[in-house]
């Protein structure tokens, strides 16, 4: 994996919007959340095609070979286009604790699969607590026949649609990665109902179910696909930060009230002007991050955690003021201002909290004492 | 090119300064008019000046060859061009004669001050009421100016004034250079809440003005002064990047240290509240970070303008923190954290006053950033002297 060059990494990213722009948006939100899967199929296909599932997949195993920067400025456009499919879970974990695996030839398949397209991932990183920092709740016992889990997983993002599933479980006194298939009947996957329908989340019960424990793949692993996790969550937060942000904007120059636009209006200029320095500051968490972990610098678990809970609360906080300074209008379903509101709410509490975060983040910074 | 300037500049420093006493070679002692009166004449105080007004009409980047060599030698007198604002705002907007009779003198010495602000006009400066009035060849000056550092010191000031009360108040104002050596001028210190008097009023009663230290034209002092202090503003935006800079380093931040020390670190609530105190912090210098990499790339950044009001968010909360850190031992000023932390939470207000309130600043980034509408100010049009008073 390495950093593309900027030209690269804007064609990519081009690339990329242009294809979101015709197959993506709010109005196809709107059609796809109202689905059974939730998921757009041809969507996918169209990303394959152009090779974005192997954007952090080695060239010899049919990827593009790019770093997590690539994935985070993707990310950005995602997140512009209010994107939601399996795309962290298949194309950004999987390929982090893959690339890690030392059976190679395990390795190569699966990571040949995603590249191309037919294997979409759903990843079991935490028990029910919803927080992948802590110990999962999956036990993974070995007998002659190989290895079995047993247990519960929560939160499992795309997981009836998936076609294998990443399940993390305690061994023993470790955490080890084990492989399944989701088509294994004694699977038990309850759906839930959530307030974002664009987020489908599962409980996932394993009945002694057959497992590929993936040999190599040990704590570095799963906290680089923390991390990795992490910074692209962000990058598809500021995406859609930005995004709402401009919209907002837009309708204070054009809505008027009392004869004038409403952006004439010193407290909603007050406002906005404190929502750009959350806006800024998340990009920068977001972009800085990325390139510390490509660069395998000291200080990348330091930067995700601070991308983590940066973006997600940023996000958070400039899309709900966003409602508030449109007013009545947002207060509707039909505005788009609850699709980039509610996207933010649910992204608070993927893979960690802000408080979580916020306390790893100290962690790193008490190292310096 | 560089390297023969280079070369020059150090050869020149070797002759002329004495790097281990600090003092002009073949002197006892440092006489500071004698030897900036050197630098100047040498084109090294001002070198992206014309050459006419003891520049060399070097780039922006030969200039800093020049100020390295200064630095390196821990010899004054460098980067006037940058940091001078009197000799700035005379070598830009002066006559020729102006130029003549003060340039040299005031980049030889002298401190230059601001004379600005006035209790009534603060944020609001255009509604500045220090009248100058022409007698003879002069202009007789009346008023009180406020915030001014190195009052006592200088020997010029940067006078903004009322010369007409009946045409709206952009309309009606001149901007001089003003001899503060001279009867009719008081200067008091101001006591900050800090406990440090870093700044003055200044009181002018009667005090005189040459007609040609006028800087720009007379009545149109308003875009004279704003050329001014976009200088001011480069200025602190350089600050700003400086800093940045340094913050970089690995040194665990003084907030965390405080909390260690006091041994605070292990309460939820408390790490919660530190943790987002120290982002808030490491997010500025990201920014920061953008911003001159932006710079470089495409010659400017909006970014920079966020520094300031993202600095009082931190400043005041890093304050309040520590406070409720060290707890009912604040009120105490028997330690050096105490009496750290109270002096914290008074200066934080020296960045969300100072340069422009937080207040005005959300205004500028709204307006200027953002693109919203200006809003009408109910004063712009109207004679100067029907504007409303008070407070």
């Amino acid at each position: 994996m390495e950093i593309f060059s900027i030209e690269e990494r804007e064609a990519i990213c081009d690339t990329f919007s242009r294809l979101l722009g015709d197959m993506a948006g709010e109005q196809k939100l709107r059609q796809v959340i109202e689905t059974e899967s939730g998921f757009d199929a041809e969507l996918w296909e169209k990303m394959s095609e152009l090779g974005l599932m192997g954007i952090m997949i080695d060239p010899e195993h049919g990827g593009i070979g790019g770093s997590i920067v690539e994935v985070e400025a993707l990310m950005e456009q995602a997140g512009e286009y209010l994107y939601s499919g399996p795309f962290i879970s298949t194309c950004v974990i999987a390929p982090t604790i893959l690339s890690a695996c030392d059976d190679d030839s395990l390795a190569s398949d699966h990571l040949a699969g995603i590249a191309d397209g037919t294997a979409i991932f759903s990843v079991a990183g935490c028990g029910k607590g919803g927080d992948w920092s802590q110990s999962p709740e999956v036990q993974a016992e070995q007998d002659s026949e190989g290895w079995s889990l047993t247990g519960s997983s929560g939160f499992v993002s795309h997981a009836a649609i998936a076609k294998h599933c990443l399940v993390y479980a305690i061994t023993g006194g470790a955490i080890d990665v084990f492989l399944v298939n989701m088509d294994d009947s004694r699977i038990e996957i309850t759906p839930h109902s959530t307030d974002d329908n664009a987020l489908r989340l599962s409980s996932l019960t394993f009945n002694g179910v057959d497992a590929q424990r993936l040999s190599g793949v040990g704590q570095e692993a799963i906290g680089n696909a923390l991390q990795n996790a992490l910074v692209a969550l962000a990058g598809e937060q500021v995406g859609g930060a930005r995004k709402i942000f401009d919209i907002t904007i837009q309708y204070m120059k054009t809505r008027h009230q009392f004869g004038q636009p409403i952006g004439n209006f010193q407290a909603l200029k007050h406002m906005v002007a404190d929502l750009l320095i959350e806006l800024e500051s998340a990009s920068s968490a977001a972009r800085h991050s990325a390139r510390s972990i490509a660069t395998d610098n000291d200080d990348q678990h330091l930067m995700a955690f601070l991308a983590g809970f940066t973006c997600a609360d940023n996000f958070r906080k400039i899309s709900a003021d966003a409602i508030q300074l449109h007013g009545g209008i947002a207060y509707t379903m039909e505005h788009s201002a609850h699709l980039f509101w509610r996207r933010a709410q649910s992204g608070q509490w993927l893979y960690c909290s802000s408080e979580s975060l916020r306390d790893m983040y100290l962690k790193e910074m008490e190292k310096m004492l | 090119m560089s390297d023969t300037l280079r070369a020059e500049v150090e050869e020149w420093l070797e002759a002329h300064w004495d790097s281990d006493n600090r003092r002009a070679v073949g002197t006892d002692v440092y006489d500071q008019k004698n030897w900036l009166g050197k630098v100047v004449d040498a084109g090294y105080a001002t070198p992206t000046w014309s050459k006419s007004w003891y520049g060399r009409e070097l780039k922006q980047k030969e200039a800093r060859i020049i100020e390295k060599a200064f630095q390196k030698h821990s010899a004054p007198g460098w980067g006037c061009d940058r940091f001078h604002l009197g000799a700035i705002t005379i070598y830009k907007m002066g006559s020729d004669a102006l130029k003549a009779e003060l340039l040299h003198t005031l980049l030889t010495g002298p401190i230059c001050c601001l004379l600005y602000s006035e209790p009534g006009a603060g944020s609001d400066l255009a509604g500045i009421r220090t009248s100058a009035v022409k007698y003879g060849d002069d202009f007789v000056i009346n008023g009180q100016k406020v915030w001014t550092s190195n009052a006592l010191e200088a020997e010029y000031g940067m006078l903004l004034t009322r010369t007409d009360f009946d045409v709206p108040k952009h309309q009606g104002i001149t901007f001089f250079i003003f001899p503060m050596k001279q009867e009719g001028v008081e200067v008091r210190p101001i006591n900050q809440i800090t406990g440090e008097s870093e700044f003055n009023e200044v009181f002018i009663s009667n005090a005189r003005v040459p007609e040609r230290y006028i800087i720009g034209e007379y009545n149109k002092g308003w875009k004279s002064f704003q050329a001014a202090i976009a200088s001011e503003r480069l200025i602190m935006g350089m600050g700003v990047t400086a800093r940045a800079g340094r913050s970089a380093g690995s040194k665990a931040p003084a907030l965390l240290r405080l909390a260690h020390r006091h041994g605070r670190l292990s309460e939820h609530a408390l790490r919660q509240e530190i943790a987002q105190a120290l982002a808030y912090r490491q997010l500025n210098s990201l920014n920061m970070q953008r911003a001159v990499e932006e710079i470089k790339n495409n010659g400017m950044s909006s970014l920079m303008s966020l520094g300031k009001l993202s600095m009082s968010r931190i400043q005041h909360g890093e304050a309040r923190l520590s406070a409720v850190i060290l707890g009912p031992q604040v009120l105490l000023n028997d330690t050096q954290d105490a009496r750290h932390a109270n002096f914290d939470a008074a200066k934080a207000y020296m960045n969300s006053i100072g340069g422009g309130t937080d207040q005005i600043q959300r205004n500028i980034i709204a307006e200027r950033i953002l693109g919203l509408p200006r809003s009408k100010d109910v004063d712009r049009e109207i004679p100067f002297r029907e504007v409303q008073t008070g407070g």
